[in-house]
């Protein structure tokens, strides 16, 4: 293994190039700006095209253009940007090209536009969400292969912190095993030669060699996207067997999190976490195990309160489950707040054990 | 082990995080650095954060404590102040080190910096003289790795300031012993899990 210290955002980009990233059309927004910087700089000089694109709407559809090319395409932004990208995420997901899009996100407030979407059908997307560099680095070349296994568009997120903050990584490649060929992949030939392909929402095939028609397309889909979400479910958990206290948390909040219990563990406190690695799919049953002898569980994220309807949806009785996060920023409004402090989370955590309010 | 760097803008805090953060992976070990600091180019507070370990780390990117610190000013040092351990080492630039509140059940150690550095005629690399000097005091990294890391990390249009720099290292490092005995960083008292 090979460390190399390096920025999350550049650490990132270098795995999604391991991974074999060829197109990147990005949209610069803090704190999303360093990834497109570090991609403009490493992608060509790997053989691939990487565009500062004028609109965040523009990035994510060159991107769905490279990726029914064949080509290992993404795009990113901060969650503001992703915003934007909705109607074309959803077209990816129905129109089956493998798109992964970056989420530097400048909070935890993007769960449900990750989770849920904004865009148009029945349509998911899987969301991964690491919780330090090494992770992320191993996140991201997965995201390239879920996104080519299933055809569909992947999401990563992230936040400020893991973007800026410096660790040794090693981002070699990763090997996830054997994938189909892309044998629906546009080649350039052109309608009437009879030979040309077709990518569309619609499924609605051409005159000569008509598709199975929206119906049937869209809900081939639904079972594509029910398949995904019984096998791809990843989580982390600790402590849990003996747990009365279970606290649920993603991302980079999972990891103070589980540093927090690590400490009350060591002082005899009966806690454990849970972290939702994929937050969607979002590993429901997995928590309903966790939780399963818990008093109570405790749901940390920054904001007003979004994982905390999927933790009530997979606990045997939703009423255990309390919110200890709530909306924390920088005077900027680009970062995390101080809610993101071990110290912070381990008083929150102690306060609702002795029955306090917050 | 971890490592807070306490200073104001433009005086090299951040640079003197990542020399070590470079150093210590050039010798192998895992590391995470991160930098706090204002928007602004000078003045402001500024902290660099430095977590050093043999394996795979758990520190945090915001971190909750520290066993020692570089404060390079008196200035923002309640930034990093209340979150060290008892019994941490503390190396501080001599003319500001009677200004550090706080002090009691630390091990502070003054470190002339700023004279050496003037001594030598780059009075900027005072941050370079406390970096010498911790990692002779604690043993982390070679001073030789810290020299190589600085010469790594100096831009192109910086390489007239290398000579200065690695002067300033090695004339910290050399400041010991006259400034004590060195600091088991590993036997600190409340080490965490890193």
């Amino acid at each position: 293994m090979s460390l190399t210290l390096f920025e999350g955002s550049e650490a990132i980009a270098e795995a999604a190039i391991a991974a074999g990233l060829r197109f990147y059309a990005g949209y610069p927004m803090s704190p999303a700006t360093e990834l497109l910087e570090h991609l403009a700089r490493k992608l060509p000089a790997s053989g691939g095209t990487c565009i500062n694109a004028a609109t965040e709407i523009e990035g994510v559809n060159m991107a769905m253009g490279a990726a029914a090319a064949g080509f290992r395409a993404a795009t990113g932004s901060c969650g503001q940007g992703l915003a934007l990208m909705q109607e074309a995420i959803a077209e990816s997901a129905l129109n089956e090209t493998p798109l992964v899009v970056f989420n530097m996100a400048r909070n935890q407030q993007d769960y449900f536009q990750a989770t849920r979407g904004g865009g148009w059908g029945d349509y998911r997307t899987i969301a991964l969400a690491p919780k330090d560099l090494p992770e992320a680095v191993e996140l991201t070349q997965l995201a390239f292969h879920l996104a080519d296994l299933y055809r569909v568009p992947v999401i990563v997120l992230g936040d400020n912190l893991l973007a800026r903050t410096q660790v040794s990584v090693d981002v070699g490649r990763r090997d996830f095993g054997p994938l189909p060929p892309k044998d629906w992949q546009l080649d350039g030939t052109s309608g009437g030669s009879g030979k040309s392909r077709q990518i569309w929402t619609w499924g609605a095939g051409k005159h000569n060699t008509p598709g199975p028609g929206p119906s049937v397309h869209w809900a081939r889909i639904a079972e594509k996207f029910d398949r995904i979400a019984e096998t791809e479910m990843r989580w982390e958990e600790g402590f849990v067997e003996d747990a009365e206290t279970v606290v649920v948390a993603f991302g980079t909040g999972g990891k103070f999190v589980e540093h927090v219990v690590h400490d009350l563990r060591g002082q005899g406190h009966r806690i454990g976490f849970f972290r939702p690695v994929t937050l969607w799919p979002f590993p429901g049953e997995a928590l309903e195990r966790a939780t399963a002898n818990a008093r109570r569980v405790l749901v940390f994220e920054l904001n007003a309160g979004q994982m905390i309807d999927d933790v009530r949806l997979n606990v045997r009785d939703r009423r255990i489950v309390r919110p200890i996060g709530g909306v924390s920023f920088d005077s900027s409004g680009l970062n995390l707040g101080p809610l993101m402090d071990a110290t912070v989370i381990r008083q929150r955590i102690l306060d609702t054990l002795e029955g306090a309010t917050l | 082990m971890e490592l807070f760097i306490s200073g104001i803008g433009g005086q090299g805090v951040q640079l003197a995080g990542k020399v070590l953060a470079l150093a210590a992976v050039a010798e192998g070990r895992h590391v995470m650095l991160s930098g706090d600091y204002g928007g602004h180019m000078r003045g402001g507070s500024s902290v660099g954060t430095v977590v050093v370990g043999p394996g795979p780390l758990r520190a945090l990117p915001v971190l909750p404590s520290a066993g020692s610190a570089i404060a390079m000013h008196n200035q923002y040092w309640e930034n990093v102040g209340g979150r060290l351990r008892p019994g941490s080492l503390i190396l501080a630039e001599a003319s500001i080190a009677p200004a550090l509140p706080g002090m009691e059940g630390h091990r502070l150690v003054q470190v002339p910096a700023t004279a050496i550095a003037t001594e030598m005629g780059a009075r900027m690399a005072a941050g370079m003289v406390l970096l010498g000097a911790y990692a002779a005091m604690t043993g982390i990294v070679a001073v030789d790795s810290l020299v190589a890391a600085m010469k790594e990390q100096i831009p192109v249009y910086r390489r007239q300031h290398i000579e200065a720099n690695e002067r300033a290292i090695r004339a910290g490092a050399d400041a010991l012993p006259a400034l004590g005995a060195p600091f088991d960083l590993d036997g600190a008292p409340l080490r965490e899990a890193v």
